[in-house]
């Protein structure tokens, strides 16, 4: 029974998830490793998975700040119209992520609600690099949240209250007993976030105007290349980007135990 | 956890040595800690209603009550996590009712440790010092005397998680004790741990505190820790103080009911106070001490305890112990160090005057009809194999000891109003 299952369970997986991606290396090093590395470093290629880390990068540090405040004030107070915020700041998980590259657009774009406001002033925030770090701060928002949360509802109080009874600032406290407490939930709210904001494309192609060696990120090269007929251009950075997501998930899963030790 | 294997942290030579001498009566002047009408109510429901009591210097105070008693309300007041209604906060002659936690300078040894879980036995310790920006070397020097004091040298690089809980109690103490706390307050210390280690751990906390001279105190549950814990004990029931005392006091003499049962067991008989003894039913016990403060006529409860009974076969009753009446056998229990027996009293409701209550209705639902007032009785081991006793037999009952205290049903008033908050 059981070798029988692992087969039945492996073949089905084959087609549909591990065949798709086995075939973006073969495809992508079948013309040999030269034409690969070429691919790669070409300044578009590196551009874009550069653009790609650092507005991911950016959105992650916002989200997981924003996702510790955010736990703290929604897990520690009580009041009126909490969980109404707990599901709003869930809600961008079921959001298309077209819909809110599209909302993004009507609200800071040029005949957008703040956009109309602010462009005036020679400050332009869409089609540029800042439209997607808001675009993947939006569809990322409810990911560090949703780790780090859990990990404040079921903290003890008591170990922060021991801390004040010892002396400790609420500064302090936070800073040498929550915060350790926190480490893991930081860490694999960061990965989430990072990891998902590196593959954005349904909101970046609305936002960032999709302009090579400008606003073009990872995904939407290749989009871009793919469309060109440059598949090769297009495989190189997929490889990449497979193999990203790949050891952010290892990280995740062979770390498991020491980012969940108390 | 590993099996639990935890050394004294004191010989008992050394226990002894350290603990009576009681503070001086200049040390006793000023209280270490002293709560003022205290009050706090949760809603409608009377938490804790005016409670006012002192801890002297060196002194070490249990409270004592069931759980919704408000005794965790009394120490989270103390420690700055509750904020009462009404009353003040003194530690060592400072009002520091309107400190915030850290600035009242108690330790709370928390009912679960509350140790920092990714800190070290060394790091624990050292907290209190490092976030008051202490020199390392003066970090160091304390937490090495500290680690000594309670018996952890070979865990200090040990995570909570590796120690034993009777290791993490020490730990959790002599965290506190590095910022050098005006007082200590113990959250039911012994609840998580097996009997055993409880006995053992009372000891070495009772020595350890002797030792270092701070003044702590202690919530419990447990009238068996209570009296062992402390110099004095405080009974706290539904957020009133009933009595305040040495264990000596609060056992023997316990000035209401509720102390009276709460603490150990204890025999009720409904009496009226006449001529300087209490009657009840047909007989006269002759108590003009006890019944001093009673006007003539006035109901009362004659209370003693099971272990001040003596029973005789033969009617000849040792010269302390004054007579009660006679009764009968009806069970007979072993329990390890002492016998257990029921007796039946031939006590026989008085026949109450005109218009007024019976005083005595005893209604037993059993098949049989039987008389006589229910008593419960002790005897030690020697007493009980020498002078062996069968269901049946009649004996002449007599009282060692007893307290006549007045008959008021505010007890189970008071009771009823009990509303667990504690959890």
């Amino acid at each position: 029974m059981k070798p029988f299952s692992i087969a039945t369970m492996v073949a089905i997986m084959l087609p549909l998830v591990l065949l798709p991606l086995a075939s973006i290396f073969l495809f992508g090093t079948s013309k040999g490793l030269y034409s690969f590395w070429a691919a790669l470093t070409a300044p578009e290629a590196i551009f874009a998975l550069k653009l790609s880390m650092v507005t991911s990068f950016w959105a992650t540090c916002f989200n997981v700040l924003f996702g510790i405040f955010a736990s703290y004030v929604l897990s520690r107070y009580n009041f009126w119209g909490r969980n109404a915020l707990i599901v709003i700041i869930s809600l961008p998980t079921a959001i298309p992520t077209a819909v809110a590259g599209f909302s993004l657009l009507l609200l800071w774009g040029p005949y957008g609600t703040l956009g109309r406001l602010i462009e005036p002033h020679g400050v332009k925030v869409m089609f540029t690099a800042y439209a997607i770090v808001l675009a993947n701060i939006f569809v990322t928002f409810p990911l560090a949240f949703g780790v780090i949360k859990p990990v404040f509802d079921t903290m003890s109080r008591s170990l922060e209250e021991a801390s004040a009874t010892i002396g400790a600032t609420r500064w302090q406290t936070f800073w040498h007993v929550t915060l350790p407490s926190l480490r893991g939930a930081i860490v694999t709210g960061a990965l989430l976030t990072f990891a998902r904001a590196v593959g954005e494309f349904g909101s970046t192609i609305l936002v960032s105007g999709n302009l090579a060696n400008h606003t073009q990120t990872a995904p939407l090269y290749i989009f871009a290349k793919f469309n060109e007929g440059q598949v090769e251009a297009a495989n190189a950075v997929a490889i990449v980007l497979a193999l990203f997501s790949f050891a952010i998930f290892s990280v995740l899963f062979f770390a498991r135990d020491w980012l969940d030790t108390e | 956890m590993q099996p639990e294997e935890i050394t004294t942290i004191f010989s008992n030579e050394v226990a002894e040595a350290a603990a009576p001498a009681p503070p001086a009566e200049s040390e006793r002047e000023q209280a270490a800690a002293s709560l003022r009408g205290v009050s706090k109510k949760f809603r409608d429901t009377v938490v804790l209603a005016d409670i006012d009591f002192d801890v002297a210097m060196g002194e070490s105070l249990v409270l004592l009550g069931a759980s919704g008693s408000g005794k965790t309300t009394i120490l989270r007041i103390i420690a700055g996590l509750e904020e009462p209604d009404t009353g003040r906060i003194i530690l060592h002659g400072k009002d520091v009712s309107e400190l915030p936690s850290r600035e009242r300078g108690v330790g709370v040894i928390f009912q679960a440790y509350a140790l920092f879980p990714r800190m070290t036995v060394e790091k624990n310790i050292a907290y209190g010092l490092r976030i008051r920006r202490r020199s390392r070397k003066e970090i160091k020097e304390t937490v090495d005397d500290l680690i000594k004091l309670v018996r952890l040298e070979e865990h200090r690089k040990k995570y909570p998680s590796q120690l034993s809980g009777g290791q993490q109690q020490r730990v959790a103490i002599a965290r506190t004790l590095a910022y050098k706390p005006q007082v200590l307050l113990f959250d039911e210390p012994f609840g998580a741990l097996d009997a055993q280690t409880r006995v053992r751990l009372r000891r070495e906390i009772r020595a350890l505190l002797k030792q270092v001279n701070v003044p702590a105190i202690f919530i419990t549950h447990d009238q068996e820790e209570a009296l062992e814990l402390g110099d004095r004990i405080a009974v706290l029931n539904a957020g009133r103080l009933e009595q305040i005392g040495t264990p000596d006091e609060v056992y023997n003499k316990p000035e209401t009911e509720y102390v009276a049962t709460f603490l150990g067991a204890a025999n009720l008989l409904l009496g009226v106070v006449h001529d300087g003894g209490v009657e009840i039913g047909t007989v006269n016990i002759p108590a003009r001490d006890e019944t001093a403060r009673f006007r003539e006529g006035q109901a009362v409860k004659l209370v003693f305890r099971p272990e001040d009974v003596c029973l005789s076969r033969t009617g000849e009753l040792p010269a302390d112990c004054q007579r009660l009446t006679n009764g009968v056998v009806e069970e007979i229990h072993f329990v390890g160090a002492y016998e257990r027996l029921t007796l039946r009293l031939d006590l026989i409701a008085r026949q109450p005057s005109e218009g007024a209550p019976l005083l005595y209705s005893v209604t037993i639902t059993t098949d049989e009809k039987r008389t006589g007032v229910p008593i419960i009785v002790t005897r030690p081991k020697p007493e009980a194999t020498t002078r062996r006793l069968q269901a049946g037999d009649r004996v002449a009952v007599g009282l060692t000891a007893f307290r006549v205290l007045p008959n008021y049903a505010l007890a189970t008033e008071r009771a009823s109003r009990i509303v667990d908050i504690e959890r």
